[in-house]
Protein backbone atom coordinates (compact mmCIF):
# COMPACT_ATOMS: atom_id res chain seq x y z
CA UNK A 1 0.00 0.00 0.00
CA UNK A 2 1.18 3.26 -1.05
CA UNK A 3 0.63 5.91 1.38
CA UNK A 4 0.26 9.81 1.31
CA UNK A 5 1.29 11.27 5.16
CA UNK A 6 2.10 14.34 7.14
CA UNK A 7 5.68 14.37 8.82
CA UNK A 8 6.90 17.24 11.31
CA UNK A 9 10.09 18.44 10.36
CA UNK A 10 12.20 18.51 13.99
CA UNK A 11 15.63 19.74 13.38
CA UNK A 12 18.44 19.73 10.63
CA UNK A 13 22.07 20.28 11.68
CA UNK A 14 25.57 19.55 10.17
CA UNK A 15 27.18 16.52 11.13
CA UNK A 16 30.27 16.89 8.35
CA UNK A 17 29.91 16.32 5.87
CA UNK A 18 26.02 16.04 5.38
CA UNK A 19 23.57 17.66 7.37
CA UNK A 20 21.26 15.30 9.44
CA UNK A 21 17.44 16.41 9.48
CA UNK A 22 15.23 14.81 11.48
CA UNK A 23 11.09 14.05 10.76
CA UNK A 24 8.89 12.37 12.75
CA UNK A 25 6.13 10.38 10.83
CA UNK A 26 3.61 7.75 11.77
CA UNK A 27 4.82 5.11 9.64
CA UNK A 28 8.45 6.09 9.20
CA UNK A 29 10.53 3.97 6.22
CA UNK A 30 12.66 1.08 7.01
CA UNK A 31 16.36 0.06 5.87
CA UNK A 32 16.44 0.85 2.34
CA UNK A 33 12.97 2.14 2.15
CA UNK A 34 12.83 5.55 1.05
CA UNK A 35 9.80 8.47 0.73
CA UNK A 36 9.10 11.23 -1.15
CA UNK A 37 9.01 14.73 0.06
CA UNK A 38 7.00 17.36 -1.28
CA UNK A 39 9.62 20.58 -0.62
CA UNK A 40 9.26 22.74 -2.94
CA UNK A 41 10.72 21.77 -5.92
CA UNK A 42 8.95 20.80 -9.44
CA UNK A 43 9.42 17.16 -8.14
CA UNK A 44 9.49 15.27 -5.21
CA UNK A 45 12.88 14.29 -3.24
CA UNK A 46 13.72 10.76 -2.28
CA UNK A 47 14.64 10.93 1.25
CA UNK A 48 16.44 7.53 2.62
CA UNK A 49 16.30 6.99 6.03
CA UNK A 50 19.65 7.14 8.19
CA UNK A 51 18.37 6.28 11.45
CA UNK A 52 14.92 5.05 11.86
CA UNK A 53 13.08 4.80 15.36
CA UNK A 54 9.21 4.35 16.04
CA UNK A 55 8.32 8.38 15.66
CA UNK A 56 9.87 8.80 12.97
CA UNK A 57 13.46 8.98 10.72
CA UNK A 58 16.77 11.21 9.89
CA UNK A 59 18.13 11.51 6.75
CA UNK A 60 21.96 12.37 6.27
CA UNK A 61 21.46 15.53 3.65
CA UNK A 62 24.42 17.46 1.57
CA UNK A 63 24.66 21.00 2.64
CA UNK A 64 22.55 23.46 1.03
CA UNK A 65 19.47 20.49 0.37
CA UNK A 66 16.12 22.08 0.40
CA UNK A 67 15.31 20.31 3.70
CA UNK A 68 18.06 21.89 5.72
CA UNK A 69 16.21 25.35 5.15
CA UNK A 70 12.95 24.37 6.94
CA UNK A 71 11.25 25.38 9.74
CA UNK A 72 11.44 23.39 13.28
CA UNK A 73 7.61 21.90 13.27
CA UNK A 74 6.88 22.37 9.34
CA UNK A 75 4.39 19.94 8.22
CA UNK A 76 5.54 18.59 5.37
CA UNK A 77 3.69 15.80 2.60
CA UNK A 78 5.28 12.58 1.79
CA UNK A 79 4.37 9.86 0.05
CA UNK A 80 5.57 6.59 1.54
CA UNK A 81 7.45 4.35 3.08
CA UNK A 82 7.58 2.66 -0.79
CA UNK A 83 9.72 0.54 -2.51
CA UNK A 84 11.33 -3.08 -1.21
CA UNK A 85 14.34 -2.39 1.65
CA UNK A 86 16.93 -4.17 2.64
CA UNK A 87 15.87 -7.99 4.16
CA UNK A 88 18.53 -9.09 6.30
CA UNK A 89 15.89 -11.53 7.94
CA UNK A 90 17.17 -13.56 10.89
CA UNK A 91 20.92 -13.31 9.84
CA UNK A 92 23.10 -13.49 12.64
CA UNK A 93 26.55 -12.55 11.20
CA UNK A 94 25.44 -9.74 8.40
CA UNK A 95 28.21 -7.83 6.35
CA UNK A 96 27.64 -4.41 5.48
CA UNK A 97 29.35 -3.04 2.28
CA UNK A 98 29.73 0.62 0.93
CA UNK A 99 31.18 3.64 -0.53
CA UNK A 100 31.44 6.76 1.56
CA UNK A 101 29.11 9.16 0.14
CA UNK A 102 26.71 6.14 0.30
CA UNK A 103 27.39 4.55 3.71
CA UNK A 104 23.74 6.77 5.12
CA UNK A 105 21.65 4.38 3.27
CA UNK A 106 23.04 1.69 5.29
CA UNK A 107 23.37 3.15 8.44
CA UNK A 108 19.96 1.88 9.55
CA UNK A 109 21.20 -1.94 9.64
CA UNK A 110 23.45 -0.73 12.47
CA UNK A 111 20.81 -0.45 14.63
CA UNK A 112 20.32 -3.92 15.11
CA UNK A 113 23.84 -4.15 16.71
CA UNK A 114 24.81 -4.38 20.19
CA UNK A 115 26.06 -1.08 21.40
CA UNK A 116 28.02 -2.25 24.56
CA UNK A 117 29.30 -5.53 23.31
CA UNK A 118 32.51 -6.71 22.04
CA UNK A 119 33.19 -8.05 18.50
CA UNK A 120 35.36 -11.17 18.79
CA UNK A 121 35.94 -13.46 16.01
CA UNK A 122 33.00 -12.68 14.04
CA UNK A 123 30.58 -13.64 17.02
CA UNK A 124 28.67 -10.81 18.99
CA UNK A 125 28.88 -11.30 23.03
CA UNK A 126 25.01 -10.57 23.01
CA UNK A 127 22.46 -13.56 22.49
CA UNK A 128 20.27 -12.38 19.55
CA UNK A 129 22.38 -9.18 18.06
CA UNK A 130 23.76 -10.00 14.70
CA UNK A 131 27.37 -9.68 14.65
CA UNK A 132 27.93 -6.72 11.64
CA UNK A 133 31.05 -6.25 9.58
CA UNK A 134 31.17 -2.78 7.66
CA UNK A 135 33.62 -2.27 4.92
CA UNK A 136 33.85 1.25 4.10
CA UNK A 137 35.94 2.30 1.20
CA UNK A 138 36.57 6.11 0.01
CA UNK A 139 38.91 7.71 -2.31
CA UNK A 140 41.16 8.94 0.29
CA UNK A 141 41.18 8.85 4.64
CA UNK A 142 39.66 12.41 4.20
CA UNK A 143 36.32 10.76 2.96
CA UNK A 144 36.08 8.06 5.58
CA UNK A 145 33.93 8.25 8.88
CA UNK A 146 35.73 8.63 11.70
CA UNK A 147 36.02 5.30 13.71
CA UNK A 148 34.01 6.10 16.81
CA UNK A 149 31.37 6.98 14.61
CA UNK A 150 30.35 3.42 14.30
CA UNK A 151 29.17 1.97 17.28
CA UNK A 152 32.14 -0.08 18.75
CA UNK A 153 30.28 -4.04 18.49
CA UNK A 154 30.53 -3.50 14.66
CA UNK A 155 33.65 -4.76 13.04
CA UNK A 156 34.59 -2.01 10.72
CA UNK A 157 37.27 -2.41 8.04
CA UNK A 158 38.26 0.90 5.88
CA UNK A 159 39.34 0.97 2.45
CA UNK A 160 41.21 3.54 0.29
CA UNK A 161 41.79 3.73 -3.09
CA UNK A 162 45.25 5.74 -2.89
CA UNK A 163 46.16 2.90 0.39
CA UNK A 164 46.07 6.27 3.39
CA UNK A 165 44.16 4.72 5.65
CA UNK A 166 43.17 0.51 5.99
CA UNK A 167 43.18 -1.90 3.05
CA UNK A 168 43.82 -0.96 -0.32
CA UNK A 169 40.43 -0.28 -2.48
CA UNK A 170 38.96 -0.70 -5.27
CA UNK A 171 36.80 -3.65 -3.11
CA UNK A 172 36.56 -5.54 -6.48
CA UNK A 173 40.13 -5.56 -7.41
CA UNK A 174 42.20 -8.70 -7.14
CA UNK A 175 45.45 -7.26 -8.50
CA UNK A 176 48.54 -7.42 -6.47
CA UNK A 177 49.13 -4.89 -4.14
CA UNK A 178 52.47 -2.75 -4.04
CA UNK A 179 54.94 -3.30 -1.59
CA UNK A 180 53.59 -2.43 2.17
CA UNK A 181 50.22 -1.85 1.11
CA UNK A 182 47.51 -4.87 1.58
CA UNK A 183 44.93 -5.56 -0.82
CA UNK A 184 41.12 -5.68 0.29
CA UNK A 185 40.13 -8.71 -2.15
CA UNK A 186 41.02 -11.56 -0.28
CA UNK A 187 39.44 -10.01 2.90
CA UNK A 188 36.38 -8.74 1.46
CA UNK A 189 36.19 -12.85 0.07
CA UNK A 190 36.23 -13.82 3.72
CA UNK A 191 33.82 -11.63 5.33
CA UNK A 192 31.56 -12.91 1.80
CA UNK A 193 31.99 -16.48 2.91
CA UNK A 194 31.57 -15.35 6.42
CA UNK A 195 28.38 -13.49 5.70
CA UNK A 196 24.69 -14.63 6.22
CA UNK A 197 23.58 -11.68 4.52
CA UNK A 198 25.67 -9.10 2.98
CA UNK A 199 24.29 -5.78 1.59
CA UNK A 200 25.86 -3.33 -0.62
CA UNK A 201 25.41 0.23 -1.12
CA UNK A 202 28.01 0.94 -4.26
CA UNK A 203 27.53 3.01 -7.46
CA UNK A 204 25.64 0.99 -9.59
CA UNK A 205 28.15 0.00 -12.34
CA UNK A 206 30.41 -1.36 -9.42
CA UNK A 207 27.49 -4.10 -8.94
CA UNK A 208 28.33 -7.10 -11.44
CA UNK A 209 31.68 -6.80 -10.33
CA UNK A 210 30.93 -7.13 -6.66
CA UNK A 211 28.69 -9.59 -7.77
CA UNK A 212 31.66 -11.83 -9.51
CA UNK A 213 33.17 -11.89 -6.21
CA UNK A 214 30.13 -12.89 -4.29
CA UNK A 215 30.33 -15.78 -7.08
CA UNK A 216 33.47 -16.60 -5.99
CA UNK A 217 33.02 -17.63 -2.78
CA UNK A 218 29.50 -18.90 -3.18
CA UNK A 219 28.36 -21.08 -5.64
CA UNK A 220 24.44 -21.46 -5.01
CA UNK A 221 23.68 -18.76 -2.65
CA UNK A 222 20.39 -18.40 -0.78
CA UNK A 223 18.29 -15.60 -2.76
CA UNK A 224 19.15 -12.33 -1.24
CA UNK A 225 22.14 -13.66 0.54
CA UNK A 226 23.66 -10.86 -1.52
CA UNK A 227 21.35 -7.52 -1.25
CA UNK A 228 22.36 -4.37 -3.51
CA UNK A 229 20.83 -0.73 -2.74
CA UNK A 230 20.44 0.79 -6.82
CA UNK A 231 20.26 4.48 -6.77
CA UNK A 232 18.59 6.00 -9.80
CA UNK A 233 16.52 8.76 -10.11
CA UNK A 234 12.53 8.30 -8.86
CA UNK A 235 10.38 11.16 -9.89
CA UNK A 236 7.04 9.30 -9.29
CA UNK A 237 7.94 6.78 -6.55
CA UNK A 238 4.94 4.42 -7.80
CA UNK A 239 6.31 2.89 -10.81
CA UNK A 240 4.45 4.98 -13.87
CA UNK A 241 7.11 7.20 -14.86
CA UNK A 242 9.65 4.69 -16.33
CA UNK A 243 13.00 6.92 -15.45
CA UNK A 244 14.05 4.40 -12.93
CA UNK A 245 14.22 0.92 -14.33
CA UNK A 246 16.98 -1.26 -14.48
CA UNK A 247 17.71 -4.08 -16.60
CA UNK A 248 17.80 -7.62 -14.07
CA UNK A 249 17.81 -10.97 -15.05
CA UNK A 250 14.24 -10.82 -14.79
CA UNK A 251 14.05 -8.11 -17.23
CA UNK A 252 13.23 -4.36 -16.20
CA UNK A 253 12.43 -3.84 -13.21
CA UNK A 254 11.25 -0.25 -11.72
CA UNK A 255 13.09 0.44 -8.83
CA UNK A 256 11.20 2.40 -6.99
CA UNK A 257 8.44 -0.45 -6.67
CA UNK A 258 10.29 -3.57 -7.17
CA UNK A 259 13.51 -1.78 -5.46
CA UNK A 260 15.66 0.08 -4.79
CA UNK A 261 16.96 -3.28 -3.17
CA UNK A 262 17.74 -5.82 -5.51
CA UNK A 263 19.04 -9.51 -5.14
CA UNK A 264 22.86 -8.25 -6.37
CA UNK A 265 23.20 -11.55 -8.21
CA UNK A 266 19.90 -10.89 -10.65
CA UNK A 267 21.85 -6.48 -11.24
CA UNK A 268 23.21 -6.01 -14.93
CA UNK A 269 21.71 -7.74 -17.25
CA UNK A 270 21.65 -4.33 -19.59
CA UNK B 1 -21.22 13.92 -18.46
CA UNK B 2 -18.87 14.86 -21.69
CA UNK B 3 -19.05 13.55 -24.44
CA UNK B 4 -15.51 13.26 -25.98
CA UNK B 5 -16.35 11.46 -29.29
CA UNK B 6 -19.80 12.84 -30.69
CA UNK B 7 -19.91 11.84 -33.72
CA UNK B 8 -18.68 7.95 -33.16
CA UNK B 9 -21.22 5.15 -33.10
CA UNK B 10 -20.20 4.17 -29.54
CA UNK B 11 -19.66 7.25 -28.69
CA UNK B 12 -17.26 8.22 -25.46
CA UNK B 13 -18.60 9.85 -22.60
CA UNK B 14 -16.54 10.82 -19.63
CA UNK B 15 -18.08 11.33 -16.08
CA UNK B 16 -15.62 14.65 -16.16
CA UNK B 17 -13.40 16.28 -17.84
CA UNK B 18 -10.52 15.24 -15.64
CA UNK B 19 -8.15 12.41 -16.78
CA UNK B 20 -3.82 12.25 -16.27
CA UNK B 21 -2.10 12.39 -19.23
CA UNK B 22 -0.22 9.44 -20.93
CA UNK B 23 2.79 8.68 -19.29
CA UNK B 24 2.12 9.73 -15.81
CA UNK B 25 -0.01 7.47 -14.37
CA UNK B 26 0.86 3.77 -14.97
CA UNK B 27 -1.72 1.51 -16.81
CA UNK B 28 -4.26 2.38 -14.21
CA UNK B 29 -4.05 0.83 -10.38
CA UNK B 30 -0.65 2.71 -9.55
CA UNK B 31 -2.12 5.72 -7.97
CA UNK B 32 -4.97 3.28 -6.68
CA UNK B 33 -4.05 3.99 -2.98
CA UNK B 34 -3.82 7.90 -4.00
CA UNK B 35 -6.23 8.77 -6.26
CA UNK B 36 -9.78 8.00 -5.98
CA UNK B 37 -10.87 6.25 -9.27
CA UNK B 38 -14.03 8.32 -8.90
CA UNK B 39 -12.89 11.63 -9.48
CA UNK B 40 -11.17 10.81 -12.68
CA UNK B 41 -13.05 10.92 -16.18
CA UNK B 42 -11.04 8.68 -18.22
CA UNK B 43 -7.18 6.51 -17.24
CA UNK B 44 -5.33 7.75 -19.95
CA UNK B 45 -2.25 4.79 -19.67
CA UNK B 46 1.21 4.95 -20.61
CA UNK B 47 2.42 4.39 -24.18
CA UNK B 48 1.56 0.94 -25.52
CA UNK B 49 3.32 -0.22 -28.10
CA UNK B 50 3.06 -3.64 -30.18
CA UNK B 51 6.17 -5.43 -29.37
CA UNK B 52 8.08 -4.55 -26.00
CA UNK B 53 10.17 -1.73 -26.06
CA UNK B 54 13.44 -1.58 -23.68
CA UNK B 55 14.43 1.63 -21.32
CA UNK B 56 16.69 4.30 -22.88
CA UNK B 57 20.05 4.33 -21.86
CA UNK B 58 22.21 6.65 -19.51
CA UNK B 59 20.42 9.59 -17.92
CA UNK B 60 16.48 10.08 -18.28
CA UNK B 61 15.84 12.87 -16.24
CA UNK B 62 17.57 16.17 -15.81
CA UNK B 63 16.02 19.19 -13.64
CA UNK B 64 16.60 23.19 -14.11
CA UNK B 65 14.63 25.22 -11.98
CA UNK B 66 10.85 24.61 -12.23
CA UNK B 67 11.06 22.33 -15.33
CA UNK B 68 12.42 19.20 -15.86
CA UNK B 69 12.78 16.70 -18.63
CA UNK B 70 12.29 13.06 -19.09
CA UNK B 71 13.89 10.39 -21.65
CA UNK B 72 13.20 6.95 -21.16
CA UNK B 73 12.23 5.91 -24.64
CA UNK B 74 8.73 4.72 -23.73
CA UNK B 75 9.65 1.55 -22.85
CA UNK B 76 6.93 -0.72 -21.98
CA UNK B 77 6.07 -4.82 -21.75
CA UNK B 78 4.03 -4.82 -25.45
CA UNK B 79 0.28 -4.61 -26.16
CA UNK B 80 -0.16 -8.06 -25.33
CA UNK B 81 1.46 -8.60 -22.29
CA UNK B 82 0.30 -5.38 -20.89
CA UNK B 83 -3.38 -6.81 -21.70
CA UNK B 84 -2.78 -9.89 -19.52
CA UNK B 85 -1.70 -8.16 -17.40
CA UNK B 86 -4.12 -5.26 -16.75
CA UNK B 87 -7.02 -7.12 -17.68
CA UNK B 88 -8.94 -7.47 -14.93
CA UNK B 89 -8.10 -4.02 -13.64
CA UNK B 90 -9.61 -2.55 -16.73
CA UNK B 91 -12.60 -4.69 -16.74
CA UNK B 92 -13.55 -3.74 -13.25
CA UNK B 93 -12.41 -0.10 -13.70
CA UNK B 94 -15.68 2.52 -13.43
CA UNK B 95 -14.03 4.80 -15.83
CA UNK B 96 -12.83 4.56 -19.73
CA UNK B 97 -9.68 3.45 -20.23
CA UNK B 98 -7.71 5.08 -22.76
CA UNK B 99 -4.78 3.25 -24.17
CA UNK B 100 -2.11 5.70 -25.59
CA UNK B 101 -0.65 3.29 -28.75
CA UNK B 102 2.40 4.45 -30.06
CA UNK B 103 2.07 4.93 -33.71
CA UNK B 104 5.11 3.57 -35.25
CA UNK B 105 3.87 1.97 -39.01
CA UNK B 106 0.02 1.58 -40.04
CA UNK B 107 0.08 -1.89 -39.94
CA UNK B 108 2.30 -2.13 -36.77
CA UNK B 109 -0.55 0.46 -35.00
CA UNK B 110 -3.72 -1.35 -36.34
CA UNK B 111 -2.50 -4.78 -35.58
CA UNK B 112 -2.51 -3.33 -31.93
CA UNK B 113 -5.29 -1.14 -31.92
CA UNK B 114 -7.11 -4.21 -32.75
CA UNK B 115 -5.91 -6.19 -29.46
CA UNK B 116 -6.70 -2.98 -27.38
CA UNK B 117 -10.34 -2.43 -28.08
CA UNK B 118 -10.99 -6.10 -27.79
CA UNK B 119 -10.12 -5.38 -24.04
CA UNK B 120 -13.02 -4.57 -22.02
CA UNK B 121 -13.20 -2.06 -20.87
CA UNK B 122 -11.54 0.05 -22.91
CA UNK B 123 -13.51 3.10 -24.14
CA UNK B 124 -10.99 4.48 -26.76
CA UNK B 125 -6.99 5.20 -28.20
CA UNK B 126 -5.08 7.60 -27.99
CA UNK B 127 -2.83 7.79 -31.25
CA UNK B 128 0.59 9.09 -30.00
CA UNK B 129 2.51 10.54 -32.68
CA UNK B 130 6.13 11.42 -33.04
CA UNK B 131 7.64 15.06 -34.01
CA UNK B 132 8.71 14.17 -37.35
CA UNK B 133 5.55 12.43 -38.35
CA UNK B 134 4.89 14.01 -41.86
CA UNK B 135 1.46 15.05 -42.50
CA UNK B 136 1.02 11.95 -45.04
CA UNK B 137 2.27 9.29 -41.96
CA UNK B 138 0.09 10.73 -39.33
CA UNK B 139 -3.23 10.57 -41.47
CA UNK B 140 -2.10 6.83 -42.74
CA UNK B 141 -1.71 6.28 -39.08
CA UNK B 142 -5.11 7.61 -37.81
CA UNK B 143 -6.76 5.52 -40.51
CA UNK B 144 -4.64 2.49 -39.32
CA UNK B 145 -5.79 2.68 -35.75
CA UNK B 146 -9.19 3.64 -36.64
CA UNK B 147 -9.33 0.41 -39.26
CA UNK B 148 -7.86 -1.78 -36.34
CA UNK B 149 -10.15 -1.26 -33.55
CA UNK B 150 -13.78 0.90 -34.38
CA UNK B 151 -13.26 2.70 -30.88
CA UNK B 152 -13.08 6.40 -30.67
CA UNK B 153 -9.21 7.60 -31.98
CA UNK B 154 -7.73 10.20 -29.83
CA UNK B 155 -4.49 12.04 -31.86
CA UNK B 156 -2.11 13.56 -29.62
CA UNK B 157 -0.56 16.13 -31.80
CA UNK B 158 2.76 16.56 -31.15
CA UNK B 159 3.78 19.94 -29.94
CA UNK B 160 5.75 21.68 -32.79
CA UNK B 161 3.38 20.14 -35.28
CA UNK B 162 0.30 21.47 -34.26
CA UNK B 163 -0.27 23.74 -37.12
CA UNK B 164 0.39 20.86 -39.44
CA UNK B 165 -1.33 18.30 -38.31
CA UNK B 166 -4.25 19.17 -36.06
CA UNK B 167 -6.72 20.49 -38.54
CA UNK B 168 -5.41 17.47 -40.93
CA UNK B 169 -6.41 14.71 -38.03
CA UNK B 170 -9.38 16.63 -37.57
CA UNK B 171 -10.40 16.32 -40.86
CA UNK B 172 -9.64 12.93 -41.70
CA UNK B 173 -11.43 11.99 -38.77
CA UNK B 174 -9.98 11.69 -35.23
CA UNK B 175 -13.09 12.32 -32.90
CA UNK B 176 -10.87 14.20 -30.83
CA UNK B 177 -7.25 15.70 -30.28
CA UNK B 178 -5.15 16.23 -27.49
CA UNK B 179 -3.33 19.22 -27.75
CA UNK B 180 -0.19 19.13 -27.35
CA UNK B 181 2.14 16.17 -26.32
CA UNK B 182 5.12 17.70 -24.80
CA UNK B 183 7.28 19.32 -26.15
CA UNK B 184 11.29 17.80 -27.06
CA UNK B 185 13.45 20.06 -25.18
CA UNK B 186 17.66 19.95 -24.05
CA UNK B 187 19.03 20.65 -21.02
CA UNK B 188 22.82 20.80 -20.26
CA UNK B 189 23.33 17.74 -17.83
CA UNK B 190 26.14 16.96 -15.64
CA UNK B 191 29.01 14.49 -16.04
CA UNK B 192 28.29 12.91 -12.99
CA UNK B 193 24.51 11.72 -12.43
CA UNK B 194 22.56 9.16 -10.97
CA UNK B 195 22.27 5.94 -13.33
CA UNK B 196 25.49 7.35 -14.64
CA UNK B 197 26.58 6.17 -18.49
CA UNK B 198 25.58 8.11 -22.18
CA UNK B 199 21.78 8.61 -23.02
CA UNK B 200 21.53 7.68 -26.60
CA UNK B 201 19.39 10.50 -27.16
CA UNK B 202 21.72 13.60 -27.05
CA UNK B 203 23.44 16.54 -28.81
CA UNK B 204 26.68 15.62 -29.38
CA UNK B 205 29.29 18.61 -28.25
CA UNK B 206 30.31 20.27 -30.31
CA UNK B 207 33.80 22.11 -29.50
CA UNK B 208 33.41 22.16 -25.71
CA UNK B 209 33.67 18.21 -24.84
CA UNK B 210 32.98 19.52 -21.16
CA UNK B 211 28.85 20.30 -21.50
CA UNK B 212 26.78 17.07 -22.46
CA UNK B 213 23.58 17.28 -23.05
CA UNK B 214 20.09 15.50 -22.80
CA UNK B 215 17.27 15.51 -24.63
CA UNK B 216 13.42 14.84 -23.60
CA UNK B 217 10.20 15.65 -23.06
CA UNK B 218 9.97 19.15 -20.96
CA UNK B 219 7.51 18.97 -17.93
CA UNK B 220 6.58 22.36 -15.91
CA UNK B 221 4.86 25.66 -15.43
CA UNK B 222 6.04 27.56 -18.93
CA UNK B 223 4.19 25.01 -20.93
CA UNK B 224 0.92 26.11 -19.82
CA UNK B 225 0.70 29.41 -21.38
CA UNK B 226 2.21 27.76 -24.37
CA UNK B 227 -0.91 25.76 -23.85
CA UNK B 228 -2.88 28.44 -23.06
CA UNK B 229 -2.20 30.21 -27.01
CA UNK B 230 -2.80 26.76 -28.79
CA UNK B 231 -6.14 26.60 -27.73
CA UNK B 232 -7.23 30.13 -28.06
CA UNK B 233 -5.51 29.48 -31.62
CA UNK B 234 -7.33 25.96 -32.19
CA UNK B 235 -10.37 25.88 -30.03
CA UNK B 236 -11.84 29.26 -29.24
CA UNK B 237 -14.37 30.32 -32.27
CA UNK B 238 -12.80 31.38 -34.84
CA UNK B 239 -11.70 30.65 -38.63
CA UNK B 240 -9.38 28.00 -37.50
CA UNK B 241 -11.49 27.01 -34.87
CA UNK B 242 -11.21 22.69 -34.80
CA UNK B 243 -14.24 20.77 -35.31
CA UNK B 244 -13.57 18.05 -32.83
CA UNK B 245 -12.91 17.95 -29.05
CA UNK B 246 -10.01 19.29 -27.66
CA UNK B 247 -8.38 18.25 -24.71
CA UNK B 248 -5.51 20.28 -23.32
CA UNK B 249 -2.44 19.02 -21.68
CA UNK B 250 0.60 20.89 -20.48
CA UNK B 251 1.48 22.42 -17.75
CA UNK B 252 -2.16 22.36 -15.53
CA UNK B 253 -1.24 22.70 -12.24
CA UNK B 254 -4.32 23.98 -10.50
CA UNK B 255 -8.12 24.29 -10.91
CA UNK B 256 -7.98 27.21 -12.01
CA UNK B 257 -5.61 26.47 -14.46
CA UNK B 258 -7.67 23.52 -15.90
CA UNK B 259 -10.76 26.10 -15.69
CA UNK B 260 -8.63 28.24 -18.07
CA UNK B 261 -8.51 26.14 -20.43
CA UNK B 262 -12.32 25.19 -20.47
CA UNK B 263 -13.16 28.42 -21.03
CA UNK B 264 -10.54 28.21 -24.12
CA UNK B 265 -12.84 26.01 -25.65
CA UNK B 266 -11.18 22.65 -24.55
CA UNK B 267 -13.42 19.68 -23.79
CA UNK B 268 -11.92 18.55 -20.91
CA UNK B 269 -7.76 18.65 -19.76
CA UNK B 270 -5.27 15.58 -18.88
CA UNK B 271 -2.73 16.56 -16.20
CA UNK B 272 0.48 15.90 -16.59
CA UNK B 273 3.21 15.17 -14.98
CA UNK B 274 2.44 17.81 -12.19
CA UNK B 275 0.37 14.96 -10.26
CA UNK B 276 3.88 12.98 -9.56
CA UNK B 277 4.37 15.95 -7.16
CA UNK B 278 0.57 16.29 -5.81
CA UNK B 279 -1.62 13.16 -6.94
CA UNK B 280 -4.62 14.76 -5.17
CA UNK B 281 -4.12 17.47 -8.11
CA UNK B 282 -6.61 15.56 -10.35
CA UNK B 283 -9.27 15.40 -7.59
CA UNK B 284 -8.91 19.42 -6.78
CA UNK B 285 -9.27 19.51 -10.56
CA UNK B 286 -12.27 18.12 -10.56
CA UNK B 287 -14.15 19.25 -7.69
CA UNK B 288 -12.81 22.80 -9.17
CA UNK B 289 -14.78 22.14 -12.43
CA UNK B 290 -17.73 20.72 -10.39
CA UNK B 291 -18.11 23.83 -8.09
CA UNK B 292 -17.71 26.49 -11.15
CA UNK B 293 -20.83 24.38 -13.05
CA UNK B 294 -22.77 24.68 -9.53
CA UNK B 295 -22.19 28.24 -9.60
CA UNK B 296 -22.76 29.13 -13.27
CA UNK B 297 -26.76 26.86 -12.91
Amino acid sequence: MTRQQTATFRFARPSPPYWAARFDVAHPPRPGQFVLADLGGPLREVLFPAFIDDTGFAVMLPPGHPATRLLPGSPIDIIGPTGRGFRPGNAQRLLLVSSADMLPLLLPLLAGAPNNAPFRNGMSFLNGAPSIALVIEGATRAQLPLPEQIPPAVELTLVTLDGSAGYLGPLESQEPAPAGLERVGPYLLELIAWAECACFACNNDRYPALASLVRQVRIQPAPDFAQALVRVEMPCGVGVCEVCRIATRHGEKCACTDGPVFDLLELGYD
Amino acid sequence: MIELAPAHKYGLSLPTPVMPAAGTFGYGDAYRDLVESDVLGAIVTNPISLRPRMAARGQRLAVRGGHFIVHTGLPNSGVRTIIRQYRKYWERSNVPIIPHLIATTPGETSRAAVQLSAARGVGGIELGLAENTSEEQAVDLLHAAQEGSGLPIIARVPFGRVEALAPLLAEAGAEALTLTAPPRAVLPIASETLGGGTSDDVCEPTGNEAVRFMRGRLYGPALFPLLLDTLARWATPGPEKLHVPIIACGGIASPEDALACISLGATAVQVDAQLWRNPALLAQIAEGIRASENSTL
